[in-house]
């Protein structure tokens, strides 16, 4: 069993990194940059949402704000493409800061109203900002690859996207295994309790809202450059930040894999309704759907059914007891 | 030497005063109970003195430091531990998980140090032990009868070192052979220098286990001595059965 549990991230990482060249036309790779730009980001938003059962509906703002960061670095300040991905991540990732310390004092459905508040505020932003951003007109990126056609743009940012996945699983698990992560999934499971115990909860909240803005807003940078044409109604969508937890959802948020899985379950199905359907709004029907039966028949997810060490009912009482008359003082 | 201090400690709830000018000293080393009627303001008092709620006014001085208004985590990285009426622990971690929570210090490198660093497993593991929940380190804490939860409770409180624990009814919700151990705990933790607060409606075991019993009535101490004193005390009496 511990076997396949190993192999089988091994065989999937290599089933991803030969995928361009496995499938036979340059849509199917571009649909494969998407999923696992989605994945990326939905890895990301569980670094927030699966430790610490904190629900953001607005992490879309910092997808928007990356995108936008970098493409105003690269259009108005001709800075290179890395460095204003890196730079703009940076500035985010400083910004999540400061709205994490006011974000995290709430909990539960204040913290998603407080999220939606967010991402309307930056779309309505960028909107404004028409002298800066270009407003609802857009904002066009110059191709950081013009010797390259775009089926071939498509196959060098999903190996991009990837490597941005690879990192992101890299950190959930780091976190996941260290006293940092402990103390994030105590704040998930009693707040107050956890604090008690000695964890600074307020710091812990903003460290992992702000790590978790970082990987999101890279995952934005590198879309604005690949797409090369913002729209601030798409990147500033809650639909997209809803597309995170949806996937984290289904997946599993206690899991590391679990934002993967359901990306890989979300965004061809997605995809998938696009093109069988045309342009309606049939596909966000579904999600909306599939959303609302994960919540309620699979909360914990489909990886979730699969990794529970003990099921059942509790461990008797007796064995305790026994136990205790026979170590009573 | 005093161990905890409170100087007309007040909390009010809209218009229920829950808390009235408590002045309270807890002295180092001792075993000390708190017992009042339901609605005496007992729970609110733990609550303040461990930061879970703010005071209207009033101070809380730990071995002479005011830690009044400080956050929870602070309090417990002064030293003072808690646990609580309702028994709480982390359901959906494993036993060791729910040991390990505890943070000492804030410094970087131990939070980013793996969880389970040797040093801190044999510690866990001696919490444990001394519970006689070694056996279910593995097993998820929502899977444990609720006397083991209250075990396990107790061994995380420990995992941070406190040298004062706080007590909310230990013995609430669990059987005599339980309440036994608890109080043998109790005393072996007491002789190795913490000092304890319980609060217990559990008369016998109160009296048979606390050196200085504090008695509260609508918020304030009303009384306070050996057990033998403050049993036959007629505030004590009037206060408990209106007599």
């Amino acid at each position: 069993m511990r076997t396949v549990s190993r192999g089988l991230p091994l065989l999937v990482a290599a089933l991803a990194i030969a995928y361009p060249w496995l499938v036979p036309n340059y849509y199917l790779v571009y649909a494969g940059a998407l999923t696992v730009m989605y994945a990326a980001m939905s890895t990301s938003w569980n670094l927030l949402g699966g430790f610490t059962g904190y629900v953001s509906l607005g992490h879309s703002a910092f997808f928007g704000l990356g995108a936008y960061g970098t493409g105003l670095l690269v259009v108005r300040l001709d800075v290179p493409w890395v460095v204003a991905l890196l730079v703009s991540a940076l500035l985010v990732t400083v910004f999540a800061v400061g709205v994490g310390i006011a974000a995290v004092r709430v909990r539960g459905a204040s913290f998603v109203i407080v999220s939606i508040a967010l991402v309307s505020m930056m779309n309505l932003v960028v909107q404004g900002w028409r002298s800066l951003t270009g407003g609802s007109t857009g904002l066009q990126i110059p191709s950081p690859f013009p010797g390259l056609h775009r089926g071939q743009t498509h196959v060098v940012f999903f190996y991009l996207f990837l490597a941005l996945l690879g990192l992101a699983l890299l950190t959930w698990w780091y976190v996941s295994r260290s006293r940092f992560g402990a103390g994030l999934r105590a704040i998930r499971e009693d707040e107050d309790k956890a604090e008690s115990l000695g964890v600074p909860t307020a710091a812990y909240k903003v460290i992992a809202f702000s790590l978790s803005a970082l990987f999101v807003s890279l995952a934005g940078g590198l879309y604005a450059v690949w797409f090369g044409s913002l729209d601030p109604i798409f990147v500033f969508s809650i639909l997209i930040g809803s597309y995170m937890v949806l996937m984290s959802l289904l997946g599993g948020v206690r899991n590391l894999y679990g934002p993967l899985l359901g990306a890989l379950i979300v965004a061809p199905a997605g995809e998938y309704f696009l093109i069988a359907l045309g342009e309606t709004q049939i596909h966000l029907t579904a999600t909306g759907l599939v959303l609302v039966l994960v919540v309620l028949f699979m909360p914990d997810g489909i990886l979730a059914r699969f990794t529970r060490k003990r099921g059942g009912p509790s461990i008797p009482d007796e064995s305790a007891d026994q136990r205790l008359q026979g170590v009573a003082p | 030497m005093s161990s905890l201090r409170t100087e007309g400690l007040t909390k009010a709830f809209g218009g229920v005063l829950a808390v009235d000018g408590a002045t309270v000293e807890l002295r180092e080393g001792r075993i000390n109970g708190l017992i009042g009627p339901n609605g005496s303001g007992k729970t609110t008092f733990f609550n303040l003195i461990t930061g879970m709620i703010r005071p209207d006014s009033g101070q809380v001085l730990y071995r002479d430091r005011e830690i009044t208004r400080h956050s929870p985590h602070r309090i417990a990285h002064a030293g003072i531990g808690r646990t609580f009426q309702l028994c709480r622990i982390f359901p959906r971690l494993t036993v060791m998980e729910n040991m390990l929570v505890a943070v000492r210090r804030t410094r970087l490198r131990e939070l980013l140090a793996g969880l389970h660093d040797k040093g801190e497993v044999e510690r866990a593991r001696h919490w444990l032990r001394r519970m006689g929940i070694e056996h279910l380190e593995e097993a998820e804490a929502r899977d444990l009868s609720y006397g083991q939860q209250k075990l396990l409770e107790l061994a995380a409180v420990l995992m941070a070192e406190p040298e004062l624990v706080l007590l909310d009814e230990p013995a609430g919700g669990v059987n005599p052979a339980l309440i036994d151990r608890i109080v043998g705990l109790v005393r072996d933790l007491n002789a190795e220098g913490r000092t304890f607060l319980v609060v217990e409606h559990n008369m016998d075991m109160v009296m048979g286990m606390c050196d200085h019993v504090i008695v509260f009535d609508r918020g304030a101490p009303i009384a306070e001595g050996p057990p033998s004193s403050v049993r036959e005390d007629p505030r004590v009496l009037e206060a408990y059965l209106g007599v």
